[in-house]
């Protein structure tokens, strides 16, 4: 117990500061009052988590600063309000992205027997140059005035209106004569990121594998345009709350994907030099919000309707009426509150209790956990950690997408969100201590109570301990807050509360 | 230890870069199986980072590496590990937030192997089993030195590559170390990288002298305990 | 005797001007700039009156001399930003991602004080804005400097975050306007950038001749090789005596000053003032103008300014609102194929280069 008190002093210290600093704000205020401010708070603090989880875990393994990691949070929002609501642009889309990838696959075979015939560095570079201009131009070619606006349009408020299916999508032929340039762009591509040194040498899958792997993502691919018509008529048939799930999964596979694609393109290729990896990560940054505009609009989406299961138009007496009402809102001590923001905390505490039980008690856990101190002493135990890094890139990058998905139906959906979440995850995990899983957790709870209560206390005027009169205060002075607790953090411990690496 | 038992490892004139440094000009180890070999020099001669270039933590520009008769340089490290070669780095990089039993069970690399070994690795080192459940940065230098050697000893390793086990441990904690160590000799090959010569001296079978980046000097270790010259010139005071 | 004293200084010389000649030469180009622009791209109609200079210096305030002249004027303006960062960044190897905050709250200072609040003169406005960006340099830095490395990166940007949202918050409408900033607030009209384009070119060249001597002064000082060892190895900076965290201070400091300068600058000649003016992306863009021209250098972050600029410029007109996108592509391009910027790599090559005569000269000899 004293050694549990020695270990975990500051901890209990600023636990201790934060509870007195509550308990005199809280005394003055009705108990149902204060419940809700904490719920909206831990509402908050779930969607920071699903940020700064993955930031978090990613920088204590590999030394990344993921300044894309906002990206994928919009990115997981945008694919997740598509599944949801306008499924033709999948169908329309995704055979593009399995003929590329399918490509890519295939012709990783011919980058290892194209790349040992150039052997001096110079070469390389030309090498690396022509392929890339190739692969660039390409696609250029084969993505050339697709109609991705027209699809995009689905619901009265895009601008232009809404296009019908009929109209937005192209005709079959064009179709197929875009999927053959894809997937010719993807031989440059494949080339450029197989391996090339034997030091990065990776053992290819045998060749019959990789024809089974790839040649069945290009079936796929087709059959999914083949069946469009049809298929967005089953999908959107669907119930909401199949397409909800649907939604989520899908956001978290593509930002699951998009961090194996900019592990394996940005962050691998320049381990050793960190602030290469930072400013690639901050150009895709620009970039990827800039891909996203161009993709889906830069006009904000009103917020996505939440699935049935939280969207009965009335107020339920209790959690278990809850569960035959499925009402919009519960009564939390006589205040109704949103249920959906509590799927939201059900969402952040499950995925807490999952990612941490994966942590502690798997192979891969204790493996993550051994590299965040010392990956290289985990190479030297025969553990391959650079497929490690690039697992754990992806359940970060997953979890961020999945985490713009919930946020979708209480936020809206617009290009920005992201950058505001990236920050207060950024603030959370500099609170929390870098590296830290718990760190991270108790991060975003922090920021979470205190841009609730901060934005209480804009609203209603609070009373302070020892003063008479009621405090307003502004907006602003909530949200820049948040770098004030951080500011006081790192005074008392330059490394964040649970941080051990500095 | 008859010289024409066959070599486990042969290091021929490696040059090993960090950066722009030119770390390694040209080290040439041999290690015949079952020997306990010592590789002595100043400090910052290139003994640590002659060990990381065998195991590929830093791999080597040119030369080769033989283990077991077949060239691993140039691969990543995790393959050269995996081929069964154990690693107990200098300053004990045990993993600190890790239990023991972790730190034992990660360097597993089949299931069971860590049962199999149990009996051995608490045999030598009886302190570990009682510590079982504490995190590795509770432990104190010496017990975290143990659990670093015991860690090396989980999977099947035909070769050991520790460096600087005696580095600041008690004068009591030395000797359990080195009994340890020569009890191990009995079941794998070591390549040990020592400062403290009364140690390397009783323990090794044979030895190379590494000065500023190359092996200027190796043969068997009863001929250089007589030759005061050579000790004097490339190790000073040390002896 | 004699002789060879007044060799070695007249050789002295040679080699100062052998070594300075470039710069020299750039100077030249840019203050016969105004003049030269107005002979060849100004309008021939705006010479009401007389000939020779006063002509040329009718045209040089019209057409497309104005605007290229408006043009240089921001590049030199994002040099001096460009620099104070490199000052951190490649010369200190401090990775500070709240640089734009030094930026906005010169510019902020500059309007607020000659605005109509306090009405106050160009010269005072100038040394306030000296001022607060000293304190607040100092106030930061001693904060921010107890952390290194990623750290130090993301509290730097979370206490510019602070500022962007203390400028665009509603409380402060009076003063700082909110989210639409400050437009139209009276620059001395001697200064107007409108009226008096080449006059105010001038008074910025001379802020950034200054600014890069003062700044090559402090980084070629016995201080700037202190702050050049920390980059390196702060560890062993440490242990050969010296304290460094003075040094980043100083860095740090400087550094502010001159973003704020050039933030004043702006505010000058742009007669505006934005919250974007201390947003990350203003940050991220003097990152990339240090990074693509070469960090660790002067002449770097100056070209890379430059190309920023200009790319910039022609960007959005040739791809119109999707610029960014290109941009940052463009952006990531550069950083992959040219990671140490254009004038590091270039001395890599010039390296290689010198290198391979050597050996060439060396197998011609013989050897």
């Amino acid at each position: 117990m004293t050694s549990f008190i020695r270990r975990n002093r500051t901890l209990l210290l600023i636990i201790a500061i934060v509870i007195v600093i509550f308990g005199g704000t809280i005394r003055t205020m009705e108990p149902k009052v204060w419940v809700s401010i904490m719920l909206s708070g831990l509402t908050l603090a779930s969607l920071y988590f699903l940020v700064a989880s993955g930031l978090s875990l990613i920088f204590g393994l590999m030394d990344v600063l993921n300044f894309a990691h906002g990206v994928l949070f919009v990115l997981g929002a945008y694919v997740g309000l598509s599944t949801f609501l306008n499924p033709r642009l999948f169908f329309n889309t995704l055979p593009v992205f399995f003929m590329l990838i399918a490509a890519v696959m295939m012709a990783q075979h011919l980058g290892r027997a194209f790349w040992p015939h150039v052997n001096s560095k110079r070469r390389q570079h030309l090498a690396n140059i022509v392929l890339l201009l190739a692969a660039g131009s390409i696609l250029y070619l084969a993505l050339r005035g697709f109609p991705i606006r027209a699809l995009n349009a689905f619901n009265i408020t895009a601008v232009g209106g809404a296009v019908t299916t009929a109209n937005a999508q192209e005709p079959m032929a064009m179709m197929f004569r875009r999927l053959l340039l894809v997937a010719l762009a993807g031989v440059p591509i494949g080339i450029l990121l197989s391996p090339r040194e034997r030091q990065e040498e990776v053992p290819l899958r045998p060749i019959w594998q990789t024809a089974l792997i790839s040649g069945s993502a290009a079936v796929i691919g087709i059959v999914l345009l083949l069946v469009r018509d049809t298929g967005e008529i089953w999908m959107l048939a669907l119930s909401p709350d199949f397409r909800f799930l649907l939604a989520i999964i899908m956001g978290t596979i593509a930002g699951a994907l998009g961090g194996v694609a900019i592990e394996t393109g940005l962050i691998r290729p320049f381990y050793g030099n960190p602030v290469t990896q930072l400013v690639l990560t901050l150009g895709l940054s620009i970039a990827g919000i800039d891909l996203i505009e161009a993709v889906f609009g830069e006009e904000a989406n009103p917020p996505m309707p939440p699935p049935t299961l939280f969207g009965q138009s009335c107020r339920s007496d209790t959690f278990i009426n809850w569960f035959s009402e499925h009402c919009q809102s519960v009564d939390v001590l006589g205040r109704a509150f949103p249920t959906y923001r509590l799927f939201i905390i059900v969402v952040g505490v499950v995925v807490f209790a999952a990612v941490g039980l994966m942590l502690r008690r798997t192979r891969l856990g204790m493996i993550i956990r051994a590299g965040v101190q010392d990956s290289e002493m985990v190479q030297a135990l025969g553990i391959n950690v650079r497929r490690i890094f690039t697992l754990v890139f992806a359940l970060g990058s997953g979890l961020a997408a999945m985490g713009g998905v919930i946020a979708a139906p209480y936020l809206g959906v617009f290009p920005g969100m992201g950058a505001i979440f990236q920050l207060q995850a950024f603030i959370a995990v500099v609170i929390g201590g870098m590296g830290s899983f718990i760190g991270a957790a108790v991060g975003t709870i922090i920021l979470g109570m205190a841009r609730a209560f901060g934005d209480h206390f804009v609203a209603a005027g609070i009373h302070l301990p020892f003063l008479d009169a009621v405090v307003k205060g502004s907006p602003a002075i909530a949200r820049a807050s948040t770098v004030l607790i951080m500011a006081l953090v790192l005074l008392i411990k330059p490394s964040g509360i649970f941080g051990k690496k500095e | 230890m008859a010289p024409s038992q066959k070599n486990v490892l042969e290091v021929r004139n490696i040059q090993t870069f960090i950066g722009q440094f030119h770390i390694l000009d040209g080290v040439s180890v041999e290690v015949p199986d079952g020997s306990i070999t010592v590789l002595l020099g100043r400090n910052g001669a290139g003994k640590t980072t002659t060990l990381k270039s065998i195991l590929g933590l830093t791999p080597p520009r040119s030369g080769a590496i033989v283990f077991n008769g077949k060239e691993i340089q140039g691969e990543p490290a995790f393959r050269t590990a995996a081929k069964g070669i154990g690693y107990v780095p200098e300053h004990r990089a045990i993993f600190r937030d890790l239990s023991v039993a972790e730190n034992l069970r990660i360097a597993e690399r089949k299931s069971g192997d860590l049962a199999r070994r149990e009996e051995f690795i608490f045999g030598l080192f009886p302190d570990l089993k009682r510590l079982i459940k504490l995190p590795g940065g509770n432990l104190s230098g010496g017990q975290q030195q143990m659990l670093a050697v015991a860690r090396a000893l989980v999977p099947d390793n035909q070769l050991l590559l520790i460096d600087e086990p005696s580095e600041g441990l008690a004068p009591v904690v030395i000797e359990q170390m080195m009994e340890a160590i020569s009890r191990l000799s009995a079941h794998t090959t070591i390549l040990l990288v020592e400062q403290n010569f009364i140690m390397a001296s009783r323990l090794a079978d044979r030895y190379t002298i590494i000065e500023t980046g190359r092996s200027v000097k190796s043969g068997m270790m009863a001929d250089l305990i007589d030759d005061e010259a050579s000790i004097q010139r490339y190790l000073g005071a040390a002896a | 005797m004699n002789e060879t004293l007044s060799t070695t200084t007249h050789s002295s010389a040679r080699r100062r001007l052998a070594q300075w000649w470039p710069y020299l030469l750039i100077l030249g180009l840019l203050v016969l700039f105004p003049l030269l622009a107005g002979a060849t791209i100004g309008d021939p109609a705006a010479a009401q009156d007389g000939a020779g200079l006063s002509s040329l210096m009718q045209r040089a305030e019209s057409g497309a001399a104005k605007f290229w002249q408006g043009m240089i004027i921001q590049i030199l303006i994002f040099a001096i930003f460009a620099m104070s960062y490199d000052l951190l960044l490649g010369y200190t190897g401090i990775l500070s991602f709240g640089h734009a905050m030094f930026f906005g709250t010169g510019g902020y200072a500059m309007a607020i004080l000659i605005g109509r609040n306090f009405n106050w003169s160009f010269g005072m406005a100038l040394l306030a804005v000296i001022l607060i960006a000293l304190a607040q340099s100092l106030i930061f830095g001693v904060l921010s400097l107890r952390v290194k490395g990623v750290y130090l990166a993301m509290v730097t940007l979370a206490f510019a975050e602070m500022f962007y949202i203390l400028a665009e918050a509603g409380d402060f409408r009076k003063y700082t306007g909110a989210d639409d900033g400050l437009h139209g607030f009276p620059v001395p009209g001697w200064l107007s950038a409108t009226d008096h384009r080449t006059r105010f070119y001038y008074l910025t060249l001379i802020f950034f001749v200054a600014a890069f001597l003062i700044i090559k002064r402090l980084v070629d000082s016995p201080t700037g090789k202190v702050m050049v060892a920390t980059r390196e190895n702060e560890h062993r900076a440490t242990m050969i005596g010296f304290n460094t965290f003075w040094y980043k201070l100083t860095a740090f400091v400087a550094a502010g000053v001159f973003a704020a300068l050039a933030g004043a600058l702006s505010a000058m000649y742009l007669v505006s003032v934005t919250p974007s003016m201390l947003s990350l992306g203003r940050t991220i863009d003097v990152l990339a103008m240090t990074i693509i021209g070469g960090m660790g250098t002067l002449v770097g972050p100056i070209l890379g300014a430059s190309i920023i600029q200009l790319l910039g410029y022609w960007l959005e007109r040739w791809f119109g609102a999707s610029w960014t996108l290109v941009y940052g592509i463009l952006f990531m391009l550069i950083v992959i194929f040219l990671p140490y910027g254009i004038v590091g790599t270039l001395r890599a090559r010039s390296f290689q280069i010198r290198d391979g005569w050597k050996q060439l000269q060396q197998t011609l000899a013989g050897k």
